[in-house]
Formats: structure tokens, sequence, C-alpha cells
């Protein structure tokens, strides 16, 4: 009897290491796999996620069964702890975005669990034994803290108008012209191989979620605020901008005050290199005209220290693009 | 005579407020502080630690914290809650994609207990910029009508940029400090 278990169980290693190994040679022969891998991985993730709801909503079920009802959330905490393992299994082929959405699921699930724990398995109250009995009906006068019923509230999303901008584009070239108007913020977000062009100035720039594009922007007369950018380059002339979640990007700039850096890594940063018919006169009137040689004092927020960050470094002259110049833009762009 | 009548009569003497600025990055704080105190605001950098400015203003002094708001030293805001009179949450109302972020961070801020009793100033800042919230929008966003019943607050637009509503808002945390710490004047 014994022995047969020990088969078996090694049989079941030996397959596991198979698997293991097959999965290994896959990864590195064939990276077109991975959106394969992904997509399954996220049909699993909401399997499990709905499994783990519908639990959750059963337990009202067993509140009158305590030992029952304790057994309940232990397997729902199991399922959720399984859940975190194939996100963390996961994490290193799925884009870091959707990694952070799935830990978020993660630990809205383990709020909910706690939620209800708290509520269907009433806390023991601390209590001194010996005191006399009269005492104990001010302990349980003592005022609970504020439920959750708020939390309902927070939800109730206004529907914000969106500003101007580019959004959702893979593959595309996008030009705005901003010549003599006067233009307040303008967002660049959820691009993928995108080259956008931006002639003339705007107030405010936010740009989020940017993958392999290149942006080049005429002088910014406010702040540019950078989200989550990855294998992008930036040719920029503003008074102030903020870099956050940036990796493998090139910044070619022009600040009027430091710019900084946080949760970045691997960027690097050169002078401003923008060129097109009529950007000395825009420069001029955003206060931008003169070189401040700010593009190399990069403040970064994660690297409080007086030694070099190691999250940034100056583009080497020899690696930098020569004058991107946005002159002979062609009538036929589109313009809005 | 209880400590907190003490540090009030301390305080009368010599009129100070404190007055703590907090909100996101970006969202004009340390700009709104050189501007209501007139110095040249065309060059700031975004604000590594914080700024402190001595201000008068009316018959009072002034003590302006102005914390920097980046994700890595909003923990520590809270270094500098202890004793302050007035609270100025600043707002970048152009900003419409991290409104939820901003209404994150204020309802934990308020959660605070040693900010209990603080005046809360919201300054719906860059309303110069085409395509900005209004104050009212912004109210309803950071849903402003929830708030505890106990708190005062209000919300004023301005523009740290032309320097328009900032004396408003302003006034109104002078004054409703005043009325609460030297309600004896």
């Amino acid at each position: 009897m014994e022995d047969e278990t020990e088969k078996q169980k090694q049989k079941k290693h030996s397959a596991m290491l198979e698997r293991l190994s097959k999965r290994g040679q896959t990864r590195s022969t064939n990276p077109e796999s991975s959106a394969e891998s992904t997509s399954s991985f996220f049909s699993r993730f909401s399997t499990l996620k709905t499994s783990i709801e519908s639990q959750l909503d059963q337990s009202q079920s067993f509140s009158s069964d305590p030992t029952n009802l304790k057994l309940h959330f232990q397997s729902i905490s199991q399922s959720i702890s399984d859940l975190e393992k194939l996100v963390a299994e996961n994490s290193y082929l799925l884009p870091s975005y959707d990694v952070r959405t799935s830990l978020k699921t993660v630990s809205d699930l383990k709020n909910s669990l706690e939620n209800l724990t708290n509520q269907l398995i009433p806390k023991r109250k601390f209590s001194f034994k010996n005191k006399p009995t009269k005492k104990d009906d001010k302990d349980t006068a003592i005022p609970q803290p504020k439920q959750p019923s708020q939390l309902s509230t927070l939800d109730t999303r206004l529907a914000v108008r969106e500003s101007p901008g580019f959004r959702n584009k893979v593959g595309e070239v996008l030009v705005a012209r901003f010549r003599g108007s006067e233009v307040g913020e303008f967002a660049v977000s959820d691009l993928d191989s995108c080259e956008v062009r931006i002639l003339g100035s705007v107030r405010a720039l936010f740009v989020h979620r940017l993958k392999n594009s290149r942006v080049s922007v005429g002088p910014v007369t406010g702040s540019v605020l950078i989200e989550e950018a990855e294998g992008c380059v930036f040719v920029l002339a503003s008074h102030q901008i903020r870099i956050h979640a940036a990796r493998k990007c090139d910044f070619y700039l022009r600040v009027r005050s430091r710019p900084i850096i946080e949760d970045c890594n691997g960027v690097r940063f050169a002078p401003y290199c923008l060129s097109y018919r009529g950007i000395e006169e825009d420069l001029r009137g955003a206060g931008l005209d003169t070189e401040t040689g700010n593009w190399e004092n990069v403040d970064d927020f994660r690297w409080l220290r007086a030694v070099q960050s190691p999250n940034w470094l100056v583009l080497p002259e020899s690696e930098r693009v020569g004058i991107v110049d946005l002159s002979n833009l062609k009538n036929g762009d589109e313009e809005i | 005579m209880g400590l907190l009548s003490i540090i009030r009569k301390i305080k009368r003497k010599e009129k100070e407020m404190r007055i703590l600025m907090v909100g996101l990055d970006n969202s004009g704080k340390t700009t709104i502080v050189l501007k209501i105190n007139g110095e040249d605001t065309s060059v700031i950098s975004p604000t590594l630690g914080f700024n402190i400015k001595t201000i008068t203003y009316q018959k009072y002094t002034l003590n302006i914290w102005d914390v920097g708001g980046q994700k890595t030293i909003r923990s520590y805001w809270r270094n500098y809650f202890e004793q302050t009179d007035g609270l100025v949450w600043v707002v970048d109302s152009s900003d419409l994609r991290r409104l939820d972020d901003c209404k994150l961070e204020l309802d934990n801020l308020l959660k605070e207990e040693r900010l209990s009793g603080a005046s809360l100033l919201i300054l719906a800042n860059k309303q110069d910029i085409k395509g900005a919230l209004t104050p009212e929008e912004i109210a309803k966003v950071l849903n402003l009508e929830a708030m505890d019943k106990s708190r005062h607050w209000q919300i004023v637009g301005c523009s740290a940029y032309t320097g328009e509503g900032l004396l408003e808002g302003f006034d109104w945390l002078v004054q409703d400090i005043a009325s609460r710490i030297y309600m004896l004047d």
C-alpha cells in the first residue's frame, strides 16, 4: 500500500519535472506563445475569481452554523491564495498593468473575505473577567467604529468628461497643430507603436500608458505629467516635468525646473532637439527660449541619496538622435 | 485650567496659525504659496521634502507648511499633522484622470484624528486652463457633501498662475480658524 503511494508520488514528480522543462523550452524558443499563455491566464484567473465570489455570496447561508462557517471561510481563503499564486507565477509574462490590476482584484477579494468574517464571526471582546458584571454593560456601549457602508458611495463615479487628446491607437502617426490658438490640457494615452507630433503650445500635457512610441511636442507652458511608458522616445519642452513608472525611455528635454522621476528604470536624458517652422517664437512665448541645462539635473524620488541614481543616466552623445524636424509634414496629416 | 485653554491663550498672544498644504503631485501647492507671498513663480521644481513659509496675513501670522506630493513621499505627510489649525487640499482641476487618486488620498487624510479639528480649504486649482473642471464639479467628484458634519470646509476655485481666487480662499480659512481659536477677540 505504502509502496504504491510512493510510486504514485514519484510518477507525479517526474511528470511535473517534464512539464516544467517543456515550459522552460517554449519560453526561451518561442516568445510569441506568451500572448497565448496570457489569454489562458486570464480565462483561468476569471474562472477562479467568479468561483470565489460565488462562494463569498454563499457565506450568509452558513451563518447559523459557526463551525461550518469557519471551514467555509478557510476554503475561500485557500482559493484566494491559489489565485494569488497564479498571478505570481504569471507575473513574468504579464504586462505590469495587468499584474497590478490582478493583484488589486486579489486584495479586493481578501478585503471582502475579511469584512464577511468580521461580520459573521463576531470577535470576542476584551474584558476583565473579575470585574463586576455591571461594568460589562458599559463595555458594550462603546461606540462602534463607523460602518463600512460608506464604501458604496465611493463607487459612484461621476461620468467625468474627457480632455482633448490622442487615445487607444496602434501603429499610427498622430499630428496636432496648435498654432496661435490657446489650448488647455492635452492627453496622450494608451498608445502602442505610434508617432505623436504636437506643433505649437499647450498649457498642460498628460501622458499615460505608452509603449514603443515617439512623442515630439512644442513648448508646454505649464507642466508635463508622464505615467507608465515603456520603450518610448520623448522630445519635450516645459516648465515642469514629472515622470512616473517609465522603463527604457529616452527623454530629450528643455525644462525651467528640475525634472523628476519616480519608480523609473533605464531612462536616459539629453537636451531638447525639436524643430519646426516657428518653434523659436513658440519657445519665446513660453519662456523656454534659453537652454537652462536642467535636462540633466534629474531628481529621483526613489533614490534620495548623494550618489548618482542607478535608475537614469545621461544619453551618450553618440546615441542621440539628431534634430527632430517636423517642418516638412505633408498637409494630408491628420489634424485636430 | 485645561491644557487646551492654555494652548489657546498662548496662541492668542502670538496670533499664529499653522497651515498644512497637501495634495497630489503637480497640483500647484508650492506655486500657490509663492504667489500668495508675492514671489516669482516662473521656476519651481517639484518639491523634494517640504518648504515652510511664514506670512503675515491681516493681523495673523501664518506658518504655511508646503509638503511635497509625489507618491514616494506622501507617507511622510503624517509627520506634519500635529497642531494643524488649517488644512489646504490642492486639486489639479485639469487632471481628470487622477481624480480618483485625489479622492482616495483626501479621504485617507480626513480619517486622521490629529487633523479632525482643522478647518479644511479645498482649492480647485488651475481654473485658468481650458477644460478644467469647475469647483462644483470637483466637489461632486470628491463627494464633499458626505463629509463629517463637524468639519468646517469650503471649496474655492483658483489659479495659482493668475492669482485669482487665492485670497478668497485664504480669507475664508483664516476667518474660520480665527472664529474657533480667537473667539474672545
